[in-house]
């Protein structure tokens, strides 16, 4: 059995995180649909916001675990996050609109609860964890790694159906007739650039802030800089995909977003540090 | 207090209600799977439960130090178990892939010997840098002599450390959670490609050749996350750290088979219910 260890007092409870992260990413989730409505690309950089926003989630409910002192290192949570959560998106995006409304966002959700939930079980009874919040916490791992992956795939791609990550259709090129199966999210292997993006974004914030010393908006704030972070890697990835307004405008977001976050989470780094220096990165030379 | 200075006091005892319910669970979910896809589907699935146990076993033998070993105080490699089995199985995967297309026997082996390889060199590596850089023999904490060489421990370990270095018996344990890591991945990876490449093409309507990225990626991806699981899982097995083959921890394993077991047949199910015509 063990001790929960760090104090969570103060900042936003979890469980309001939770709902707000899992409903504001469902409707980023839902409005990239409106490249479908309207027939454009120019609002996948919802599904960049969409992943943002299950990130935060996310982050706050490794805190959540960590707290615990699991032993096996922050990391392993994003890794298990993202792992389990791969699996559910991939079968999600195979589920078709259902009376023209997408329903993969709600089945990974589902899936990615139940692989979640079984994970849970299996490591806090089986493997005799006896972590109070180690079922619901993989759970809802899970849950953020599946609805992120597919804010990826949204973001990069435009869509998250099955048939739109892996368009297979024949391209004449200058070196004949070529399949087109390699130039897509999954044949193209950017799923794995997306996994990694992702598992990594999860796992910094309080890898970096954990301590005596946590503040929650400190940490979320991080998440947020690290997601817009990603975010910028994976527009550059969409200019292959989308057209090159659509992807300027993610591209655009990203930037702004992350420039903005950044300036914030230094601000409150310097809100939170007993004091500070800003020591130049080239020293003045003057003089020698 | 930070959550890194604390380790967690998770028992070794075993829980025998939960096991039998991790094995009924094991059971459904190979019923389901034949109840949807009874020949190429349970087969794979067969393929990848073994993957995933080899995983999960393998990983015991991994000498992994974690933040204490980085400083010297404990043995092993000085990283988490998650990065340590990724690398591993990743670079048999990896090795493994390559030699797909030579049959299955080949391609575990060409897989195991790719882990085993990575763990030795970094085995290797890590001791290099305990000795000559910082200055510290090898020596086991937890048993008096060497279980393989007999050489006596105690004389090298520094007071006040659970032992430091990777003595013979961790490297040996660490060569071969490489492989069974390896190989491991391998399988799962073997197993799921095949059914791709026998069924994505009748359901997209196209020739093998040009589904062949799809089948690679989406195989390999699957692989990759069902590695993850199984690292993970057997890091909370063993939380966090252990020695080696001759750790008391050791003897956890029956546990992670069962959990290793029930969590590849669940991510097995699910990535063969992606080419399951519905």
């Amino acid at each position: 059995m063990s001790v929960k260890i760090e104090v969570i007092e103060g900042g936003i409870p979890h469980q309001k995180i939770m709902i707000g992260g899992l409903v504001s990413t469902l409707v980023c989730l839902y409005l990239t649909y409106l490249n479908v409505l309207t027939n454009t690309e120019m609002f996948a950089f919802f599904g960049g916001l969409a992943m943002i926003t299950a990130l935060i989630w996310g982050s706050h409910t490794i805190k959540v675990l960590c707290s615990y002192g699991i032993g096996t290192g922050v990391p392993s949570a994003g890794m298990i996050a993202f792992g389990s959560g791969v699996i559910a998106m991939l079968l999600a995006t195979k589920f078709a609109p259902v009376a023209g409304i997408p329903t993969a966002p709600i089945v990974a959700l589902v899936l990615a609860a139940v692989i979640g939930f079984i994970l849970g079980y299996i490591s806090n009874n089986i493997l005799n964890m006896k972590i109070p919040a180690m079922v619901q916490a993989l759970t809802e791992m899970a849950v953020v790694g599946a609805l992120s992956l597919m804010g990826f795939a949204a973001l990069i791609t435009g869509g998250f159906s099955f048939a739109g990550l892996t368009p297979v259709k024949i391209m004449v090129t200058s070196q004949g007739l070529v399949s087109t199966s390699q130039y897509s999210f999954l044949g193209g292997g950017l799923i794995a650039v997306a996994f990694l993006l992702g598992a990594i974004a999860i796992q910094h914030p309080f890898n970096a802030c954990l301590g005596p010393g946590w503040k929650q908006d400190r940490m979320l704030m991080l998440t947020a800089e690290c997601g817009f972070l990603s975010m910028i890697v994976a527009a550059f990835m969409s200019f292959a995909f989308i057209s090159t307004k659509s992807a300027m405008i993610s591209l655009l977001v990203a930037i702004l977003g992350w420039a903005y976050t950044y300036n914030q989470y230094i601000c409150l780094s310097k809100r939170d540090a007993a004091a500070w220096l800003d020591a130049k990165p080239i020293p003045d030379m003057e003089g020698h | 207090m930070s959550a890194v200075a604390a380790k967690p006091q998770a028992g070794g005892a075993m829980n025998p209600t939960a096991m039998a319910v991790g094995v009924v669970m094991l059971l459904i979910i190979i019923a389901l799977c034949w109840y949807v896809s009874p020949g190429a589907g349970l087969m794979a699935l067969v393929g990848v439960i073994i993957g995933g146990v080899l995983i999960g076993f393998g990983t015991h033998f991994v000498p992994v130090g974690g933040a204490p070993a980085a400083m010297g105080q404990a043995p092993g490699i000085a990283t988490g178990v998650a990065m340590l089995a990724a690398g591993a199985g990743l670079a048999g995967l990896f090795g493994g892939a390559w030699a797909a297309e030579q049959g299955l026997v080949i391609a575990t082996i060409t897989g195991g010997v790719g882990g085993g390889l990575m763990m030795a060199i970094t085995c290797m590596m890590v001791n290099f840098v305990y000795v000559f850089g910082m200055g510290i023999p090898a020596a086991s904490g937890k048993v008096a002599n060497d279980p393989i060489t007999g050489d006596s421990q105690k004389e090298f370990k520094s007071q006040g450390t659970e032992g430091h270095g990777l003595p013979f018996v961790s490297f040996v344990g660490g060569v071969i959670g490489g492989f069974l890591g390896g190989a491991g991945g391998t399988l799962i990876y073997y197993q799921l490609l095949k059914l791709y490449e026998a069924t994505l093409p009748t359901m997209i309507g196209v020739p093998l050749v040009q589904v062949m990225p799809i089948a690679v990626a989406a195989a390999g991806m699957f692989a990759v996350g069902l590695f993850l699981v199984n690292a993970v899982l057997t890091a909370y097995n063993i939380t966090g750290t252990i020695e080696g083959p001759h750790d008391p921890k050791f003897k956890r394993w029956p546990r992670a088979i069962v959990a290793s077991a029930v969590a590849s047949a669940l991510c097995g199910l699910v990535a063969i219910l992606i080419v399951v015509p519905m």
